[in-house]
Protein backbone atom coordinates (compact mmCIF):
# COMPACT_ATOMS: atom_id res chain seq x y z
CA UNK A 1 0.00 0.00 0.00
CA UNK A 2 1.73 3.56 -0.83
CA UNK A 3 1.76 6.05 1.79
CA UNK A 4 -0.99 8.75 0.80
CA UNK A 5 -3.40 5.49 0.49
CA UNK A 6 -2.10 4.46 4.10
CA UNK A 7 -2.74 8.22 5.13
CA UNK A 8 -5.98 8.18 3.83
CA UNK A 9 -6.87 4.78 6.06
CA UNK A 10 -5.60 6.20 8.67
CA UNK A 11 -7.31 9.36 8.51
CA UNK A 12 -11.08 7.26 8.39
CA UNK A 13 -9.31 5.32 11.42
CA UNK A 14 -9.43 8.57 13.52
CA UNK A 15 -12.73 10.12 12.48
CA UNK A 16 -14.36 6.90 13.08
CA UNK A 17 -12.40 6.35 16.95
CA UNK A 18 -13.43 10.05 17.13
CA UNK A 19 -17.09 9.32 17.07
CA UNK A 20 -16.66 6.84 19.98
CA UNK A 21 -15.23 9.97 21.96
CA UNK A 22 -11.09 9.32 21.84
CA UNK A 23 -9.82 12.38 22.07
CA UNK A 24 -6.21 11.15 21.24
CA UNK A 25 -7.84 10.38 17.81
CA UNK A 26 -8.89 13.95 17.94
CA UNK A 27 -5.84 15.42 18.46
CA UNK A 28 -3.59 12.70 15.49
CA UNK A 29 -6.52 13.74 13.38
CA UNK A 30 -5.61 18.10 13.97
CA UNK A 31 -2.01 17.44 13.58
CA UNK A 32 -2.09 15.55 10.39
CA UNK A 33 -4.99 17.15 8.60
CA UNK A 34 -4.86 21.19 9.95
CA UNK A 35 -1.23 22.71 8.39
CA UNK A 36 -2.82 21.99 4.71
CA UNK A 37 -6.50 22.90 5.85
CA UNK A 38 -4.96 26.31 7.43
CA UNK A 39 -3.10 26.82 3.91
CA UNK A 40 -6.43 26.33 2.34
CA UNK A 41 -8.26 28.75 4.48
CA UNK A 42 -5.29 31.32 4.80
CA UNK A 43 -5.44 31.47 0.67
CA UNK A 44 -8.76 31.26 0.75
CA UNK A 45 -9.73 33.91 3.25
CA UNK A 46 -6.10 36.34 2.51
CA UNK A 47 -6.25 36.80 6.36
CA UNK A 48 -4.91 34.55 9.09
CA UNK A 49 -7.06 35.59 11.83
CA UNK A 50 -9.83 34.33 9.17
CA UNK A 51 -8.25 31.49 8.54
CA UNK A 52 -8.01 30.36 12.07
CA UNK A 53 -11.43 30.64 13.10
CA UNK A 54 -12.56 28.75 10.05
CA UNK A 55 -10.16 26.12 11.12
CA UNK A 56 -11.73 26.11 14.64
CA UNK A 57 -15.24 25.89 13.32
CA UNK A 58 -14.54 22.70 11.59
CA UNK A 59 -13.21 21.36 13.51
CA UNK A 60 -15.32 21.68 16.44
CA UNK A 61 -17.73 20.48 13.47
CA UNK A 62 -16.01 17.22 13.28
CA UNK A 63 -15.82 16.41 16.66
CA UNK A 64 -19.82 16.93 16.65
CA UNK A 65 -20.15 14.83 14.08
CA UNK A 66 -17.64 12.11 13.91
CA UNK A 67 -20.45 10.00 13.89
CA UNK A 68 -22.29 10.71 10.81
CA UNK A 69 -18.94 10.48 8.54
CA UNK A 70 -19.44 7.62 6.39
CA UNK A 71 -15.94 6.08 4.45
CA UNK A 72 -18.02 4.55 1.79
CA UNK A 73 -18.53 7.97 0.30
CA UNK A 74 -15.65 9.45 0.47
CA UNK A 75 -12.53 9.57 2.26
CA UNK A 76 -12.01 11.45 6.03
CA UNK A 77 -9.97 14.00 4.19
CA UNK A 78 -12.47 14.58 1.59
CA UNK A 79 -15.06 15.04 4.39
CA UNK A 80 -12.81 17.58 6.13
CA UNK A 81 -11.81 19.70 3.31
CA UNK A 82 -15.49 19.67 2.04
CA UNK A 83 -16.76 20.97 5.82
CA UNK A 84 -14.36 23.65 5.72
CA UNK A 85 -14.81 25.13 2.07
CA UNK A 86 -18.85 24.80 3.09
CA UNK A 87 -17.92 27.30 6.13
CA UNK A 88 -15.55 29.43 4.40
CA UNK A 89 -18.14 29.81 1.33
CA UNK A 90 -20.64 30.79 3.58
CA UNK A 91 -19.25 32.88 5.72
CA UNK A 92 -18.44 35.04 2.42
CA UNK A 93 -14.72 35.26 3.77
CA UNK A 94 -13.58 36.36 0.37
CA UNK A 95 -10.48 38.69 -0.16
CA UNK A 96 -9.51 40.18 -3.20
CA UNK A 97 -5.68 40.87 -1.31
CA UNK A 98 -3.85 38.40 -2.34
CA UNK A 99 -6.01 38.04 -6.22
CA UNK A 100 -2.95 37.88 -7.75
CA UNK A 101 -0.81 35.92 -5.23
CA UNK A 102 0.86 32.87 -7.62
CA UNK A 103 -1.71 29.63 -7.34
CA UNK A 104 -0.25 26.24 -7.46
CA UNK A 105 -0.59 25.29 -11.79
CA UNK A 106 0.26 28.77 -12.52
CA UNK A 107 3.35 27.53 -13.85
CA UNK A 108 2.20 24.56 -15.81
CA UNK A 109 2.73 24.53 -19.68
CA UNK A 110 -0.21 26.41 -21.66
CA UNK A 111 -1.94 23.90 -22.70
CA UNK A 112 -0.71 20.85 -21.08
CA UNK A 113 -1.26 17.38 -22.01
CA UNK A 114 -3.77 16.20 -24.34
CA UNK A 115 -7.32 14.74 -22.68
CA UNK A 116 -6.46 11.99 -24.07
CA UNK A 117 -2.91 11.90 -22.11
CA UNK A 118 -4.76 12.29 -18.40
CA UNK A 119 -4.08 9.11 -16.33
CA UNK A 120 -7.35 8.30 -14.35
CA UNK A 121 -6.41 4.84 -13.14
CA UNK A 122 -7.10 4.97 -9.57
CA UNK A 123 -5.92 8.47 -8.29
CA UNK A 124 -8.78 10.66 -8.01
CA UNK A 125 -6.39 13.13 -6.58
CA UNK A 126 -3.66 13.09 -9.21
CA UNK A 127 -6.10 13.18 -11.71
CA UNK A 128 -7.48 16.47 -11.25
CA UNK A 129 -4.07 17.98 -11.24
CA UNK A 130 -3.97 16.42 -14.98
CA UNK A 131 -7.01 16.72 -16.52
CA UNK A 132 -6.49 20.54 -14.96
CA UNK A 133 -2.78 20.99 -17.06
CA UNK A 134 -5.49 20.10 -20.37
CA UNK A 135 -7.25 23.36 -20.16
CA UNK A 136 -5.77 26.55 -21.63
CA UNK A 137 -4.26 29.05 -18.78
CA UNK A 138 -7.68 31.24 -19.57
CA UNK A 139 -10.03 28.58 -18.58
CA UNK A 140 -7.61 27.10 -15.62
CA UNK A 141 -6.78 30.55 -14.03
CA UNK A 142 -10.64 31.57 -12.85
CA UNK A 143 -11.28 27.72 -12.08
CA UNK A 144 -8.36 27.92 -9.74
CA UNK A 145 -9.47 31.54 -8.08
CA UNK A 146 -12.57 29.67 -7.51
CA UNK A 147 -11.33 27.32 -5.62
CA UNK A 148 -8.27 28.50 -3.51
CA UNK A 149 -9.25 31.76 -3.24
CA UNK A 150 -13.41 31.71 -2.66
CA UNK A 151 -13.83 33.97 -5.48
CA UNK A 152 -16.96 34.49 -7.18
CA UNK A 153 -18.00 35.11 -10.92
CA UNK A 154 -17.74 38.83 -10.45
CA UNK A 155 -14.63 39.01 -8.09
CA UNK A 156 -12.77 36.79 -10.77
CA UNK A 157 -14.23 39.25 -13.54
CA UNK A 158 -13.52 41.98 -11.72
CA UNK A 159 -9.69 40.92 -10.93
CA UNK A 160 -8.52 39.77 -14.58
CA UNK A 161 -11.06 42.85 -15.84
CA UNK A 162 -12.92 41.08 -18.35
CA UNK A 163 -16.68 40.62 -19.06
CA UNK A 164 -18.74 38.99 -16.18
CA UNK A 165 -20.51 36.51 -19.32
CA UNK A 166 -16.88 35.94 -21.13
CA UNK A 167 -15.80 34.65 -17.64
CA UNK A 168 -19.18 32.40 -17.03
CA UNK A 169 -18.80 30.69 -20.16
CA UNK A 170 -15.00 30.68 -19.43
CA UNK A 171 -15.49 28.46 -16.48
CA UNK A 172 -18.26 26.29 -17.40
CA UNK A 173 -16.25 25.96 -20.83
CA UNK A 174 -12.97 24.58 -18.63
CA UNK A 175 -15.42 22.69 -16.01
CA UNK A 176 -17.13 20.78 -18.77
CA UNK A 177 -13.36 19.84 -20.08
CA UNK A 178 -12.46 19.04 -16.74
CA UNK A 179 -15.78 16.22 -16.21
CA UNK A 180 -14.90 15.28 -19.94
CA UNK A 181 -11.41 14.41 -18.48
CA UNK A 182 -12.18 12.89 -15.22
CA UNK A 183 -14.88 10.74 -17.01
CA UNK A 184 -17.74 11.78 -14.46
CA UNK B 1 -34.28 26.54 -10.68
CA UNK B 2 -32.39 23.04 -11.17
CA UNK B 3 -32.22 22.45 -15.09
CA UNK B 4 -33.67 19.31 -16.38
CA UNK B 5 -30.46 19.03 -19.27
CA UNK B 6 -28.36 16.34 -17.84
CA UNK B 7 -25.37 18.18 -19.33
CA UNK B 8 -26.60 21.50 -17.43
CA UNK B 9 -27.37 19.75 -14.46
CA UNK B 10 -23.64 18.24 -14.08
CA UNK B 11 -22.22 21.58 -14.85
CA UNK B 12 -24.24 23.02 -11.85
CA UNK B 13 -22.77 20.42 -9.42
CA UNK B 14 -19.45 21.22 -10.63
CA UNK B 15 -20.17 25.45 -10.03
CA UNK B 16 -21.88 24.26 -6.16
CA UNK B 17 -18.63 22.58 -5.26
CA UNK B 18 -16.57 25.20 -6.40
CA UNK B 19 -18.49 27.86 -4.76
CA UNK B 20 -19.26 29.72 -7.19
CA UNK B 21 -23.21 29.80 -6.93
CA UNK B 22 -25.00 32.00 -4.62
CA UNK B 23 -26.79 31.47 -1.82
CA UNK B 24 -30.08 30.92 -2.77
CA UNK B 25 -29.07 28.95 -5.69
CA UNK B 26 -26.63 26.57 -3.59
CA UNK B 27 -29.43 25.96 -0.99
CA UNK B 28 -31.25 24.82 -3.82
CA UNK B 29 -28.81 22.54 -4.91
CA UNK B 30 -28.39 21.30 -1.32
CA UNK B 31 -31.58 20.19 -1.66
CA UNK B 32 -31.41 18.82 -4.66
CA UNK B 33 -28.68 16.35 -3.46
CA UNK B 34 -30.31 15.42 -0.20
CA UNK B 35 -32.69 13.98 -2.49
CA UNK B 36 -30.95 12.73 -5.76
CA UNK B 37 -28.51 10.08 -4.98
CA UNK B 38 -26.84 10.59 -8.34
CA UNK B 39 -26.84 13.92 -7.83
CA UNK B 40 -24.55 13.38 -4.67
CA UNK B 41 -22.51 11.03 -5.91
CA UNK B 42 -21.72 13.08 -8.23
CA UNK B 43 -21.12 15.89 -5.90
CA UNK B 44 -18.68 13.87 -3.71
CA UNK B 45 -16.60 12.69 -6.42
CA UNK B 46 -15.91 16.48 -7.62
CA UNK B 47 -14.89 16.99 -3.80
CA UNK B 48 -12.62 13.68 -3.92
CA UNK B 49 -10.88 15.05 -6.92
CA UNK B 50 -10.38 18.68 -5.45
CA UNK B 51 -9.00 17.37 -2.65
CA UNK B 52 -5.75 16.79 -5.02
CA UNK B 53 -5.56 20.56 -6.06
CA UNK B 54 -5.89 20.89 -2.01
CA UNK B 55 -3.11 18.64 -1.55
CA UNK B 56 -0.05 20.67 -3.86
CA UNK B 57 -0.49 23.61 -0.97
CA UNK B 58 1.92 23.78 1.59
CA UNK B 59 0.63 22.58 5.02
CA UNK B 60 1.62 25.85 7.26
CA UNK B 61 2.69 25.92 10.52
CA UNK B 62 -0.30 25.68 13.14
CA UNK B 63 -0.33 28.69 15.57
CA UNK B 64 -0.30 28.11 19.14
CA UNK B 65 -3.23 27.78 21.30
CA UNK B 66 -5.54 27.06 18.39
CA UNK B 67 -5.68 23.67 19.38
CA UNK B 68 -5.93 24.46 23.19
CA UNK B 69 -9.35 26.56 21.98
CA UNK B 70 -10.81 23.65 19.99
CA UNK B 71 -10.27 21.70 23.07
CA UNK B 72 -12.21 23.78 25.21
CA UNK B 73 -15.06 24.53 22.91
CA UNK B 74 -15.29 20.23 22.64
CA UNK B 75 -15.05 19.74 25.91
CA UNK B 76 -18.74 20.44 26.43
CA UNK B 77 -19.48 17.85 23.54
CA UNK B 78 -17.50 15.24 24.90
CA UNK B 79 -19.50 15.07 28.15
CA UNK B 80 -22.52 13.21 25.95
CA UNK B 81 -20.95 9.54 27.06
CA UNK B 82 -20.70 10.69 30.26
CA UNK B 83 -23.60 9.32 32.82
CA UNK B 84 -26.73 10.73 33.13
CA UNK B 85 -26.33 12.59 36.24
CA UNK B 86 -23.05 13.80 35.26
CA UNK B 87 -24.54 15.10 31.62
CA UNK B 88 -27.29 17.07 33.12
CA UNK B 89 -24.92 18.25 36.02
CA UNK B 90 -22.93 20.14 33.36
CA UNK B 91 -25.45 20.28 30.51
CA UNK B 92 -25.83 23.88 29.33
CA UNK B 93 -29.64 23.75 29.49
CA UNK B 94 -30.20 22.83 32.96
CA UNK B 95 -27.88 25.55 34.40
CA UNK B 96 -29.61 27.64 31.68
CA UNK B 97 -33.12 26.49 33.30
CA UNK B 98 -31.76 27.40 37.06
CA UNK B 99 -30.37 30.60 35.78
CA UNK B 100 -33.47 31.52 34.32
CA UNK B 101 -35.35 30.55 37.27
CA UNK B 102 -32.93 32.65 39.78
CA UNK B 103 -32.68 35.70 37.15
CA UNK B 104 -37.03 35.60 37.37
CA UNK B 105 -36.63 35.78 41.31
CA UNK B 106 -34.12 38.47 40.90
CA UNK B 107 -36.49 40.92 38.86
CA UNK B 108 -39.26 40.39 41.10
CA UNK B 109 -36.99 41.61 43.86
CA UNK B 110 -35.09 44.02 42.31
CA UNK B 111 -37.14 45.43 38.77
CA UNK B 112 -37.04 44.52 34.95
CA UNK B 113 -34.47 42.65 33.52
CA UNK B 114 -32.37 44.19 30.68
CA UNK B 115 -33.69 43.40 26.98
CA UNK B 116 -31.02 40.41 25.58
CA UNK B 117 -28.57 41.61 23.52
CA UNK B 118 -28.78 40.16 20.00
CA UNK B 119 -26.06 38.30 18.29
CA UNK B 120 -26.97 37.25 14.96
CA UNK B 121 -29.48 38.61 12.92
CA UNK B 122 -30.65 37.25 9.28
CA UNK B 123 -32.54 39.04 6.99
CA UNK B 124 -34.88 36.75 5.14
CA UNK B 125 -35.38 37.91 1.09
CA UNK B 126 -37.10 36.32 -1.77
CA UNK B 127 -35.00 34.51 -3.65
CA UNK B 128 -33.65 36.32 -6.53
CA UNK B 129 -35.26 39.39 -4.62
CA UNK B 130 -32.03 41.07 -2.75
CA UNK B 131 -34.27 44.20 -1.94
CA UNK B 132 -37.49 42.66 -0.66
CA UNK B 133 -36.97 41.60 3.01
CA UNK B 134 -39.88 39.75 3.85
CA UNK B 135 -38.71 38.70 7.52
CA UNK B 136 -35.98 39.78 9.96
CA UNK B 137 -34.45 36.69 12.77
CA UNK B 138 -32.57 38.11 15.92
CA UNK B 139 -30.63 35.92 18.00
CA UNK B 140 -30.08 36.95 21.64
CA UNK B 141 -27.08 36.19 23.43
CA UNK B 142 -29.07 33.55 25.58
CA UNK B 143 -29.84 31.99 22.02
CA UNK B 144 -34.01 32.82 22.03
CA UNK B 145 -34.61 33.57 18.49
CA UNK B 146 -37.33 36.16 17.30
CA UNK B 147 -39.08 36.12 14.01
CA UNK B 148 -40.29 39.13 12.77
CA UNK B 149 -42.15 39.86 9.99
CA UNK B 150 -41.21 42.92 7.86
CA UNK B 151 -43.75 43.41 4.70
CA UNK B 152 -47.08 42.25 4.34
CA UNK B 153 -46.94 38.63 2.22
CA UNK B 154 -49.59 36.37 1.09
CA UNK B 155 -49.86 32.60 1.40
CA UNK B 156 -52.47 30.31 -0.14
CA UNK B 157 -54.96 29.52 2.82
CA UNK B 158 -54.42 26.20 2.29
CA UNK B 159 -50.84 25.30 2.49
CA UNK B 160 -48.42 26.17 5.84
CA UNK B 161 -45.59 27.80 6.21
CA UNK B 162 -42.38 26.13 8.14
CA UNK B 163 -39.48 27.45 9.33
CA UNK B 164 -36.31 25.80 8.78
CA UNK B 165 -32.78 26.03 9.43
CA UNK B 166 -29.35 24.19 7.76
CA UNK B 167 -25.93 24.81 10.36
CA UNK B 168 -24.15 21.77 7.98
CA UNK B 169 -25.66 19.72 5.22
CA UNK B 170 -24.25 16.57 6.61
CA UNK B 171 -27.20 16.98 9.14
CA UNK B 172 -29.72 18.40 6.53
CA UNK B 173 -32.40 20.88 7.24
CA UNK B 174 -33.94 20.88 10.40
CA UNK B 175 -37.82 22.47 11.15
CA UNK B 176 -38.02 24.93 13.63
CA UNK B 177 -41.70 24.35 13.57
CA UNK B 178 -44.71 26.22 11.44
CA UNK B 179 -44.96 29.58 11.30
CA UNK B 180 -48.41 31.89 11.36
CA UNK B 181 -48.17 34.20 8.09
CA UNK B 182 -47.48 38.16 9.30
CA UNK B 183 -47.14 36.55 13.02
CA UNK B 184 -44.14 36.99 15.03
CA UNK B 185 -42.61 33.75 16.32
CA UNK B 186 -40.35 33.53 19.86
CA UNK B 187 -38.00 30.42 20.02
CA UNK B 188 -36.14 28.90 23.24
CA UNK B 189 -32.47 28.43 22.87
CA UNK B 190 -33.44 24.68 23.62
CA UNK B 191 -35.33 24.83 20.38
CA UNK B 192 -32.87 26.84 18.41
CA UNK B 193 -29.54 25.04 19.10
CA UNK B 194 -26.34 26.46 18.37
CA UNK B 195 -26.51 29.18 15.69
CA UNK B 196 -23.33 30.26 14.08
CA UNK B 197 -22.55 32.97 11.18
CA UNK B 198 -23.59 31.87 7.90
CA UNK B 199 -26.26 29.47 9.55
CA UNK B 200 -29.01 28.94 6.70
CA UNK B 201 -32.48 29.79 7.65
CA UNK B 202 -35.36 29.84 5.34
CA UNK B 203 -39.48 30.01 5.16
CA UNK B 204 -40.91 27.11 2.52
CA UNK B 205 -44.50 26.52 1.31
CA UNK B 206 -45.80 22.98 2.79
CA UNK B 207 -49.04 20.87 2.60
CA UNK B 208 -51.18 21.75 5.71
CA UNK B 209 -49.56 20.69 8.83
CA UNK B 210 -46.28 20.74 7.48
CA UNK B 211 -43.75 18.54 5.59
CA UNK B 212 -44.51 14.79 5.42
CA UNK B 213 -40.61 14.47 5.79
CA UNK B 214 -37.56 15.50 7.90
CA UNK B 215 -36.48 17.85 4.73
CA UNK B 216 -38.41 21.02 2.61
CA UNK B 217 -40.78 19.89 -0.22
CA UNK B 218 -42.21 23.06 -1.08
CA UNK B 219 -40.86 26.29 -2.82
CA UNK B 220 -38.71 28.62 -0.80
CA UNK B 221 -40.47 31.61 0.05
CA UNK B 222 -38.10 33.11 2.32
CA UNK B 223 -34.06 32.53 2.71
CA UNK B 224 -31.12 34.28 4.15
CA UNK B 225 -28.00 33.23 6.46
CA UNK B 226 -27.08 34.27 9.73
CA UNK B 227 -24.18 37.42 10.31
CA UNK B 228 -23.04 38.01 13.54
CA UNK B 229 -23.41 41.63 15.51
Amino acid sequence: MDDSRAELEQGDALVQACARGDRRAFHQLYVNEAPRMLALARRFTGDASLAEDALQDTFVQVWKNAGRFRSQRGSARTWLFGLLRYRLINQHHRSRREAFEPLPGDQWPDPGPSPEQCSLENDQRRAIIDCLQTLQMDRRRPILMAFYQGFTYEQIADTLAVPLGTIKSRVRSGLKGLQECLRL
Amino acid sequence: MIPRDSQERQLLIAEHVLGLLSPEQAAEVERWLEQDDDAAQLASHWQAHWLGAAELLEPEPLPPGLWQRIERQTAEAGTRRRPVWQTLWQSPSLWRTVSAGLLVAVVLLLGPLRVPAPVYTVVLQAPGEAASPGWRITVSDRGDLQLTPLADSEYPVDRSVQFWTLADPAQGPRSLGLVNPGQPLVLPASRVGDVESGQLFELTLEPPGGSPADRPTGPVLFIGRAVAL
